[in-house]
């Protein structure tokens, strides 16, 4: 098997054609051809302290043509001929749209019916398999995902974009009055520069609390950069804050709920990447991103709100469920590296307590920037993880 | 209060059956179409009742016309008529059958029967006298008589009595039998779960050994003969089992014995009490030597409340299966084949149980209609009932579909949305038999949930899920091996296709690929056919032997069956 180790985007069309040709020469010798892909789950990630992020283990995912797999097979090689003339014309498209065009194309072509989808789930997984093969990002395919999440706002950040045409793009955030920077899935193509020597960039788990600290002024007071992560970070988040510690060598921080979702699904996914995209958490992770709060002792120090996680309501079991796993599943948390993330999740199984990142405004309600001190105070005193 | 006030608010006495006359909603006479319903399936229950006590095969005639328009609003003057070969009635039992509210031969003897409290047929003839001024046009002749006695039966509301008028004594062909008529006013619902056709098709189901014609208004007569000649066994009247009892009752039960000793009365006056249980008895220190011994008159509440609770502390055989009038999987088998063509069923008989501390017996037919006009994601057709007599209304607070509501048919191979009816061309058919139903309301329509009924009814239709689990299984996976081989001759040439495109092959390697490929899936081809034989011989075999179980399948199959049922009649008859 041939492992396609890409370098550049535009190896993409030849290394395709190789991969085309080894499966086209095999059948002419009338031997089975065999696709590995790399398996992306959380059984093969791999976490290095000092890589800071998780990438794929030895296993794979073989798949060999025969009856089971030639209608995957075969959707697949059809799903790469669109997605090859798209890199060439330089055409982009959502997965959505891939879905739509797949469908247009099956109908006026009666022999390649067999090929339709009935749902777009099902063209996902092809366009997902087709990444694991080549071993490439969705993006290098010309495959987006909506930019979801990412508001940037920041009075001394200045960012250079490289346009398709070759142009550049010069946005600089403090010219934007209230309106925010969004990042694009392709980082890549960003430069950044910064005006003034920035103290700290704040990556805030709820978009609409960051829109608040801006609101009432942060960016003014202190040079910062604060981020909305809207969840789950998307790729476009990722990469963005990825673009940020190595360009402008800024503490980041993050802040966010006390409980094993934000730990491991927004707070490790941003800092070291996500199993699903094993292949790709190079870039699109911050390992030097600090966990800033919400924190165990906050809890105690600012006599923060919490509540009880009922274990007989599934829901919550759920989360307690989630922190076990982690421990004993996740190598993130494993690493002797993240120990004190480690002991977060070991509090949140013996308190069986979580506790959300809005609960800073009840320390005191008449104070509307109560909350930006107490986040200035945390990161000045070293407060986090 | 003055004098006046007074006499407005004295108390006045109604008769039962001025009582009913004024309350015919709630005996199923709530709504024209109702109407039509309850009165023919009253007439049509009666029947059978009286031909199966006479070790009589019922052949059924039942003729619907429309007759002009109903006073009523949008109703139509319907003539119902139902006709058996019943053992028919003598003179004086016309009366009080047809005219008298709570005559009944089988009010609370212990055992099954369709009817019971003896009101139904009587508030059709209530009907008939309210809408259309006539009453029960009665036709009926026993064994051995010259002629069939015809009369009018009206009912007496105030000394709840039937009157007899118009009696004449006519010459009738048929060597015994009864025919009712009512002219009604009412709505004919032919179709739909309400409808006459689906109480019919139940009836159908439930009584193999039933032959039934019937000619309805825009149809063409329709005969279905019987498909089994035996009958079913009437249940004898047993004694009560003591887990089916109430301590009151238990106590008042005793009174009934006067002097007779404790010990002998427990083993006389209950079913499933014998020596080896007034041992347990005494070994659990519920009852002693002396006690039993003593006259049950000489026993006080508290000597009756041990032995009682002992009694339901240690286990009893189960009630006697003689009072439930049970159809069997092989009769519910066959029957099951007159719904139309069906290509897989599974039936289920339970043992009998006790429930709500009532015997009762669950029988549950499950079956996919070959063709039916269902979509595969409408809910399946339910058919209920309730000591043979099919419930077709508010079905919703069922006993029944409760229990079938309650499990996951996905288990099982159907479709089913979450606490919904499962989905497909299917029939679930549950038949629950017990000497005392509790129903909803007097018009019977719906059998209380009680917990423990709904898990004796989901117990019987999770066995009859598991049969058809089975077989759907072996469809499933022959479905799958058939679409595996379509796979090979669909993609194959797909796959090369896009892969010349893509390198820009030659047809030569176009070629040469082609048939690589086709050598590389031929013998897979081969092997997912060998094995898509043998999935398909197996499941041939599991229908055949479904089949054989039910003696015919073919249509010609049929005849012959028929044919032989009726020789054994005839020779029957002439011996």
């Amino acid at each position: 098997m041939v492992r396609y180790a890409l370098r550049d985007q535009n190896e993409i069309p030849s290394l395709s054609i190789e991969l085309c040709d080894k499966i086209l020469r095999d059948l002419e010798r009338s031997k089975r051809p065999l696709l590995k892909a790399t398996k992306c789950s959380l059984d093969n990630a791999v976490y290095s302290a000092g890589l800071g992020y998780l990438t794929a283990g030895s296993k794979k995912v073989s798949t060999e043509l025969n009856v089971s797999s030639v209608k995957k097979m075969s959707r697949a090689i059809f799903m790469l001929e669109i997605l090859l003339r798209n890199i060439k014309s330089g055409g982009v498209n959502t997965k959505r749209e891939l879905y739509y065009i797949c469908k247009g194309l099956l109908r006026q072509n009666k022999e390649l019916k067999p090929l339709d989808f009935d749902e777009q789930a099902e063209s996902d997984s092809i366009i997902d398999f087709l990444c694991e093969i080549l071993e490439v990002y969705r993006e290098e395919l010309n495959c987006f995902a909506n930019d979801r999440g990412g508001q940037t706002y920041s009075q001394h950040l200045v960012v250079t974009e490289t346009l398709s045409s070759g142009e550049e793009a010069v946005i600089d955030l403090s010219k934007l009055g209230t309106s925010p920077f969004m990042p694009k899935n392709r980082p890549q193509n960003l430069t950044l520069s910064m005006t003034k020597n920035i103290e700290f960039c704040l990556v805030v788990e709820s978009e609409g609390t960051a829109n608040t600290l801006v609101a009432n002024g942060i960016t003014k007071r202190y040079p910062c950069i604060i981020v909305g992560a809207q969840g789950v970070p998307s790729n476009a988040v990722r990469g963005w804050v990825k673009r940020i510690q190595d360009q402008l060598s800024v503490p980041i921080f993050f802040f966010g709920d006390l409980d094993a979702y934000t730990l491991q699904n927004i707070f490790r996914t941003l800092k070291a990447g996500s199993a699903a995209s094993l292949i790709r958490n190079k870039d699109f992770s911050a390992p030097d991103v600090k966990f800033l709060g919400v924190l165990p002792e906050d809890i105690k120090k600012y006599s923060l709100f919490s509540y009880d996680v009922k274990e007989s309501d599934a829901v919550e079991y759920r989360s307690l469920k989630k922190a076990k796993d982690a421990l004993e599943n996740d190598p993130f948390f494993q690493s002797k590296r993240n120990k004190g993330l480690a002991k977060i999740l070991e509090w949140l199984i013996s308190e069986k307590k979580r506790c959300e990142q809005q609960s800073f405004f009840s320390i005191d309600g008449r104070d509307p920037l109560i909350f930006e001190k107490i986040i200035v105070e945390k990161i000045r005193s070293g407060s986090f993880i | 209060m003055t004098k006046k006030a007074a006499s407005k608010s004295s108390i006045s006495k109604n008769s039962t059956a001025e009582y009913f006359a004024k309350n015919l909603q709630q005996v199923g006479f709530s709504s024209p179409s109702k109407a039509v319903l309850t009165t023919l399936k009253e007439a049509v229950d009666n029947s059978l009742d009286a031909c199966e006590e006479h070790g009589i095969l019922p052949e059924i005639l039942i003729k619907i016309k429309k007759t002009g328009k109903g006073t009523l609003k949008n109703t139509d003057r319907l003539l119902i008529s139902v006709e058996d070969n019943g053992p028919g009635l003598k003179v004086d039992e016309v009366p009080m059958v047809f005219g008298e509210y709570l005559a009944s031969s089988k009010f609370g003897k212990g055992r099954c029967s369709r009817g019971q409290q003896g009101i139904g047929i009587s508030a059709a003839t209530t009907w008939a006298v309210q809408t259309s001024a006539t009453g029960a046009m009665v036709l009926t002749k026993t064994k051995g008589a010259s002629k069939a006695l015809s009369c009018l039966v009206v009912n007496d509301l105030k000394k709840n009595k039937g009157l007899l008028k118009d009696k004449k004594l006519l010459a009738w062909e048929k060597p015994h039998g009864t025919r009712v008529e009512f002219l009604i006013d009412g709505r004919m619902q032919l179709n739909g779960e309400g409808g006459v056709l689906a109480y019919l098709r139940g009836n159908l189901l439930l009584n193999p050994h039933l032959s039934l014609t019937y000619e309805l208004p825009e149809m063409e007569p329709v005969t279905i003969e019987r498909v089994s000649k035996d009958m079913p066994q009437i249940p004898e009247a047993s004694l009560p089992h003591p887990h089916t009892m109430k301590l009151g009752e238990f106590i008042s039960h005793a009174r009934l014995f006067g002097s007779k000793k404790f010990g002998e009365w427990l083993k006389t006056g209950f079913s499933r009490v014998t020596d080896a249980e007034l041992l347990r008895l005494i070994e659990i220190g519920k009852a002693s030597q002396s006690l039993l011994a003593k006259s049950v008159s000489s026993l006080g509440t508290e000597e009756f409340e041990a032995v009682f609770s002992g009694i339901q502390e240690i286990e009893l055989k189960q009630p006697s299966t003689q009072s439930v009038m049970s159809i069997g999987e092989d009769a519910l088998s066959l029957s099951i084949q007159r719904l139309g063509e069906i290509n897989l069923f599974a039936v289920v008989s339970r043992k009998p149980a006790i429930c709500d501390f009532k015997p009762v017996q669950v029988e549950v037919a499950v079956a996919r209609q070959a063709q039916s006009a269902q979509d595969a994601d409408e809910p399946v057709s339910v058919l209920r009932f309730a000591n043979r007599v099919p419930l077709q209304f508010d079905k919703a607070a069922c006993a029944i579909v409760k229990a079938i509501t309650t499990i996951n048919w996905k288990a099982y191979g159907l479709k089913q949305s979450r606490s919904l009816l499962p989905n497909g061309p299917y029939i679930i058919a549950v038949s629950v038999i017990s000497p005392f139903i509790k129903f909803k309301n007097a018009s019977k329509e719906t059998i209380d949930a009680s917990d423990e009924l709904v898990e004796e009814i989901r117990k019987a239709l999770q066995q009859a899920g598991q049969k058809i689990a089975k077989f759907l299984r072996k469809e499933l996976k022959a479905r799958e091996l058939e679409t595996k081989t379509q796979h090979i001759e669909k993609f194959g040439p797909i796959l090369v296709a896009s892969l010349c495109r893509i390198v820009e092959a030659s047809e030569e390697r176009k070629a040469s690929a082609s048939e690589g490929l086709n050598k590389l899936l031929r013998s897979e081809s081969k092997n997912a056919e060998k094995e898509l034989s043998l999935v398909e011989e197996k499941l041939e075999e599991h229908i055949l032997k479904q089949k054989k179980n039910l003696r015919f399948f073919s249509d010609e199959d049929k005849e012959i069956e028929q044919r032989r049922i009726k020789e054994e009649e005839k020779v029957e008859v002439s011996l």
